[in-house]
């Protein structure tokens, strides 16, 4: 990425600055060494929780006909690993999540960045956002069935709706946070207004953009699954809901654990993203060095 | 099966998308196939068309048939009046319901029927193995679960009190999903659930007692849900229509004449247990309607108020059907 030339003016002096300059080369040391008891910490935890899981329905505190030991669910999973028609479900979940992601991201950004720009425009749009904004993406379920059916658009419906206000709202203040010095000085050093958009604006509102998409992503995948479990469109929600009619409890657990592990894969791959886009910036410098 | 619920929300939805959406069924081709999408939901109700689609009864009639699962059925009723699902699968006092709101459906044939005989069928309510409940008269003052208030569960159950002599309008039900419902049970949540298969199954292997036979009790060898379509349809592509109900109608009769292959396709398109595909009770699947059971489904459905009209059942059971 370019935006390491980025004018340093243009850096945004509000985004809370974890780390100030005195993070030294000692710290990453420091780090390590606490960073080998937490991973086996985590793995302890995660032992742990199985090991309840397991010994809960086993000694008869809950029925296994409605939990399922750990052990059983993981074979289950395992088996359900080896179908195609798994891999098709996470497959049909992923593409309806990123699409809705992409589609509401792109526009996002556009209308926030218009509105943003224009103070009149923000003022006359604020109202009906606001009022748009708390509607939850699930009240939309009837409408979606009603026009798409178990069609994939009724996920997108779902999924664009509630990831678009995530990543707007962010973009908004992400172009109100521009510092007006750096757009004073980039104005009278002669930069055109596509040059200021390129080197003063975007560089200042990209930690607010990328916040919002790592909302939006998460908030994507949660209304992907529901639309599937609740309508019917195709994914891993569609196949809980027909493990669950049909009374297979295992199969159930084991498909909310797929998509609680696709949570952190998604989540995960956005913060990676986050790192890389703004490795520049000195929020993610701070947590880098911390 | 929110279906009612779902169809009402949508009446109004409707109003304002119907222009929107309106042809936009998929089907193409003339003298070619048909490409149609049919609604339908992932239970055992709907092992014939998965059968007949596997024996190629639609595919040798021109008909290039997809099937949807909306859970628990969502989608059909709105599907359908959209044009999104030419066809769809749902049960008659959901369609009795959606008609009383003015949305025009037709049922073309018979989707999945009461077994006719108590102890035998393949939905009941159930008590708890030492519950003090013995009979539908006992229900009175009870909390009994039902998969939908307001449909085709409730006004059955309240039939079979009524019939064993109790006053139905003092049995107490909740919405439950089918799925939670042994677990409700055992747990004392509800007094009695009505179940059906695989669910029946299941709870009497946990020591259940089933106590009424709604279906049984509700009407002779009742109806119990259809496929349908849209007056639209029925209008713009009758040749397609009967093609169709002709391939279902095959379809419902292979399915009747041969309960293994049902028990076979089921572990397809369900992940019911192999256990219990092998104990469950299969219903059956007459290919006619039996219209008596609509009328009086229909006349339950008026009497407990969830119609506000006389629904008319002529007009939403076609000629063919």
């Amino acid at each position: 990425m370019t935006l390491v030339t980025a004018p340093t003016p243009g850096r945004p002096a509000t985004v809370p600055t974890v780390a100030g300059s005195a993070a030294g080369p000692a710290q990453p040391l420091s780090r390590r060494r606490r960073g080998l008891p937490n991973a086996v910490l985590g793995l302890l935890g995660i032992v742990t929780f199985l090991t309840g899981w397991e010994a809960v329905p086993r000694v008869g505190l809950v029925s296994t006909q409605f939990l399922p030991p750990a052990s059983a669910v993981l074979r289950t999973l395992a088996d359900e690993m080896g179908r195609p028609a798994f891999w098709t479900a996470v497959g049909d979940t992923v593409v309806a999540w990123a699409l809705g992601l992409a589609i509401a991201f792109a526009a996002a950004v556009v209308l926030g960045f218009v509105v943003g720009a224009v103070p009149a425009l923000r003022a006359f749009t604020a109202s009906t956002a606001e009022f748009l904004r708390p509607i939850p993406s699930v009240a939309l379920i009837p409408l979606a069935a009603l026009m798409f059916a178990t069609d994939i658009r009724s996920t997108l419906m779902l999924v664009v709706y509630a990831a678009f206000w995530q990543v707007y709202i962010q973009v908004l203040y992400g172009v109100a946070d521009i510092d007006p010095v750096a757009e004073d000085t980039a104005r009278s050093y002669g930069l055109s207004r596509w040059s200021r958009v390129r080197h003063v604006a975007w560089p200042s509102a990209l930690p607010y953009v990328l916040t919002g998409l790592r909302l939006g992503a998460a908030v994507a995948l949660i209304l992907a699954v529901t639309a599937e479990l609740i309508i019917g469109s195709p994914g891993l929600g569609q196949s809980i809901a027909v493990a669950q009619s049909s009374g297979a409890t295992a199969d159930v657990y084991a498909l909310v654990i797929a998509t609680g592990a696709l949570g952190v894969i998604v989540n995960i791959v956005v913060r990676v993203v986050e790192r890389r886009l703004l490795r520049w910036h000195s929020s993610v410098r701070g947590e880098v060095t911390v | 099966m929110r279906r009612p619920l779902l169809a009402l929300l949508s009446a109004a939805a409707l109003l304002a998308t119907t222009a929107a959406c309106g042809g936009s069924s998929s089907d193409s081709g003339k003298g070619g196939t048909d490409k149609v999408t049919a609604g339908v939901i992932p239970i055992v109700d709907v092992a014939p068309i998965y059968l007949g689609k596997q024996q190629g009864f639609f595919s040798e009639r021109g008909i290039d048939l997809t099937l949807q699962t909306g859970s628990g059925g969502a989608a059909s009723v709105p599907g359908v009046v959209s044009g999104q699902y030419q066809f769809a699968f749902g049960n008659v006092t959901s369609l009795l319901v959606a008609r009383d709101k003015n949305l025009p459906l037709k049922i073309l044939t018979n989707g999945v029927s009461s077994i006719g005989v108590a102890g035998k069928d393949f939905g009941a309510v159930v008590v708890k193995g030492n519950s003090p409940i013995t009979s539908a008269e006992d229900l009175v003052g009870k909390k009994v679960s039902v998969n939908n208030l307001q449909n085709i569960g409730d006004t059955t159950v309240r039939a079979s009190v009524r019939k064993a002599g109790g006053d139905p309008s003092k049995v107490g039900f909740v919405e439950l999903p089918f799925p939670d419902m042994p677990a409700a049970l055992q747990n004392n949540r509800v007094d009695a659930a009505w179940v059906v298969e695989p669910f029946l199954t299941q709870s009497i292997s946990q020591g259940a007692r089933p106590v009424a036979w709604n279906f049984v009790d509700a009407a002779p060898n009742l109806t119990v849900a259809t496929y349908f379509t849209s007056e639209r349809m029925l209008k713009e592509k009758p040749d397609l229509v009967k093609r169709f109900t002709e391939a279902m109608n095959e379809s419902l009769a292979y399915a009747d004449a041969h309960p293994d292959e049902v028990r076979k396709i089921l572990g397809t398109y369900t992940k019911i247990p192999a256990e219990v595909i092998a104990d469950m009770t299969l219903p059956k699947y007459p290919t006619e309607v039996n219209r008596a059971s609509v009328q009086t489904l229909a006349d339950l459905a008026q009497q407990d108020g969830l119609v506000k009209n006389k629904p008319d059942v002529g007009a939403l059971l076609s000629e063919l059907g």
